[in-house]
């Protein structure tokens, strides 16, 4: 039956994420089987054989376009979605909620002339509608949308349980797509990242500041915690915008994803796209003065209150519990 | 150079809005708005470019009447041109409509260059810029950091975000759509009184009924029905520790060393 099969647009450049695709490998299965679909997987970059054999046991069909000099290129991209979608008529196509899959699937909605619906906790058929969970407001509000046109263009926050082992061997087939797709928009080069200092993605301790840290002085506080916890500093969005540091400092989307032993957000609201760079961290701190602030739900430990009252004192008993520990070893 | 950006009037980023008793949507009594913040970046750009190149900004809204304030701010930011697409049915919630409503704005102004904030901090979807584009047959480029114009030639060159740090550096051809990214240009500080000043600046104003819009942008609300809002849970993770800032502190490092974190 038309529309019910499920494309997921995975991913495999620089900098892309594993959970992404392990997201859309389980919502997009569990959705094709409601379905009675199938899934398929569309990769689309340079040098994605690798990733396509990964991904061939989940899904029917692999397709693969190889973009070549151009792996970023959005409109190349798009066309091969597009491609895709013409020939198989999905009932849905989901993204990684990534920075391709921001910048993909809003075109591709617009194209089809869909509604996209961004940043999904979950996706689940209901009846003759399909329900997803999203964020708004900051994230501060949960909405629960039911979408009852097809194909429903979503994207997908990553995270969470990695897909069971499947036995399938699906089919991996290479599919051509126009070298120069939109010739208004030229890639002219990529921007690698400088890479200077400490690597905040290979820290133990990590102890972030964010928009709640006020004067650029207080950043002190988050130096010095992190020196008495053995653990680097580092900062959310709003401090690298506001030019106080790089973005190798910065934990999130746009920066660095981490995943220490332990986690400290120091006046860090927790915008969707800090969570994305911090939540798999096996224990996670939050000092924030707003108790409704989005990171405490992914909080192990929050104290609610005053960086300026609560840091100091966090710092003096970091120390002290360092120091018996280095006693009793 | 005509440069056109779109300010939306979204509710406070420093406090959670109350969920109205029938849940399907907020509050809006009592409750506070702003500028959203990303398209305040893409303000700040729009009238460094119309310095750089001379020309004009015009600044759009798509709201209620209460939405007129974000048009002050970019008056006050420096637009040179107001216009207020009065939208008291969906109250600038309507994604489509916005992005069809915008649209018709966007074919009689003739704008060089569309710059949008990357995303709405109400609906999170990061999705106007993009589809504005696409339905205005413009090329989109997003997430960008950087943007530098030739008039001579009517090519920008940008740069934008790829994620973990990487960014690509494009050339795209005017008219175009960025969707501007946090950060491109530091925020300049706006004193009270200049807002206050702006407020007796006339704005166009025009209704939506009045856009001739097509059937398909007033679609949305059938095709996306909110069912519930709620508050987020907190999984049942997160242990809060009260007291003083020192009790806390020492309880927090004994449950830290005790759970061999530390």
């Amino acid at each position: 039956m038309a529309g019910s099969d499920v494309i997921i647009v995975c991913e495999a450049g620089k900098g892309q994420t594993e959970s992404a695709n392990a997201r859309l490998i389980i919502v997009g299965l569990e959705l094709a089987e409601r379905w009675g679909g199938r899934l398929l997987c569309l990769l689309a970059g340079d040098e994605m054989a690798a990733k396509a054999a990964d991904i061939a046991p989940f899904a029917a069909e692999v397709w693969v376009a190889e973009l070549g000099a151009q792996p970023y290129n959005s409109y190349a991209h798009l066309a091969a979605v597009r491609l895709m979608a013409d020939e198989i008529r999905p009932g849905a196509i989901l993204f990684g909620h990534t920075f391709m899959g921001m910048d993909l699937a809003p075109r591709l909605g617009a194209a089809l002339g869909v509604v996209t619906v961004a940043n999904c906790l979950s996706i689940a058929v209901a009846d003759d509608a399909v329900h997803v969970v999203r964020p708004m407001y900051r994230g501060r509000i949960l909405a629960k949308l039911a979408l009852t046109a097809r194909p429903i263009v979503a994207t997908l926050q990553p995270g969470g349980v990695e897909p069971a082992a499947a036995g399938r061997q699906g089919i991996v087939k290479t599919v051509t797509v126009p070298a120069n797709a939109n010739p208004k928009v030229r890639p002219r080069r990529t921007i690698e990242p400088e890479r200077t200092g400490i690597d905040i993605g290979k820290a133990g301790i990590v102890v972030a500041g964010g928009r709640g840290i006020g004067e650029r002085e207080n950043f002190t506080l988050v130096d010095k915690l992190a020196e008495a916890l053995g653990g680097v500093p580092a900062c959310s969005r709003p401090l690298v915008d506001m030019g106080w540091f790089g973005t190798n400092y910065q934990v999130g989307l746009s920066g660095n994803t981490v995943k220490p032993k332990l986690y400290v957000a120091c006046g860090i609201s927790g915008a969707v796209e800090h969570l994305h760079g911090m939540k798999e961290s096996e224990t996670i701190v939050v000092i924030n003065k707003d108790p409704d602030a989005p990171i405490f739900k992914v909080a192990h430990y929050g104290l609610v209150g005053d960086l300026n009252e609560i840091m100091p004192a966090l710092i003096k008993e970091a120390k002290t519990a360092k120091s018996a520990k280095s006693c009793s070893a | 150079m005509k440069i056109m950006t779109f300010v939306k009037h979204v509710p406070t980023q420093a406090v959670t809005p109350r969920i109205a008793e029938r849940r399907v949507h907020i509050e809006e009594e009592g409750l506070s708005y702003e500028v959203n913040e990303a398209d305040l970046y893409a303000v700040e750009e729009a009238i460094a470019q119309r310095t750089a190149l001379e020309g004009s900004v015009v600044a759009v809204t798509i709201g209620p009447a209460r939405a007129k304030e974000a048009l002050t701010v970019a008056y006050a930011k420096g637009c040179d041109n107001g216009i207020h697409v009065l939208d008291e049915t969906f109250r600038g919630t309507n994604p489509v409509l916005n992005i069809h409503a915008a649209a018709q704005i966007a074919r009689t102004q003739e704008p060089a260059m569309i710059l949008t904030g990357i995303q709405a901090e109400d609906d999170l979807q990061g999705q106007f810029g993009i589809a504005l584009a696409e339905l205005l047959g413009f090329p989109v480029v997003t997430a960008v950091t950087g943007i530098s114009v030739d008039p001579v030639t009517k090519v920008a060159t940008v740069v934008r975000e790829l994620g973990a740090g990487i960014k690509e550096e494009i050339e795209v051809d005017l008219p175009c759509v960025l969707t501007v990214q946090f950060g491109i240009r530091q925020l300049r500080y706006l004193p009270i009184m200049s807002i206050f000043k702006m407020r007796s600046r006339p704005v166009e104003t025009i209704a939506v009924a009045d856009l001739a819009l097509p059937p398909a942008a007033m679609l949305a609300d059938v095709r996306m029905q909110v069912l519930e809002l709620s508050y987020p849970d907190d999984g049942g993770n997160c242990q809060l520790i009260d007291g003083s800032p020192d009790a806390a502190a020492r309880t927090l490092m004994s449950k830290l060393v005790d759970a061999g974190v530390l």
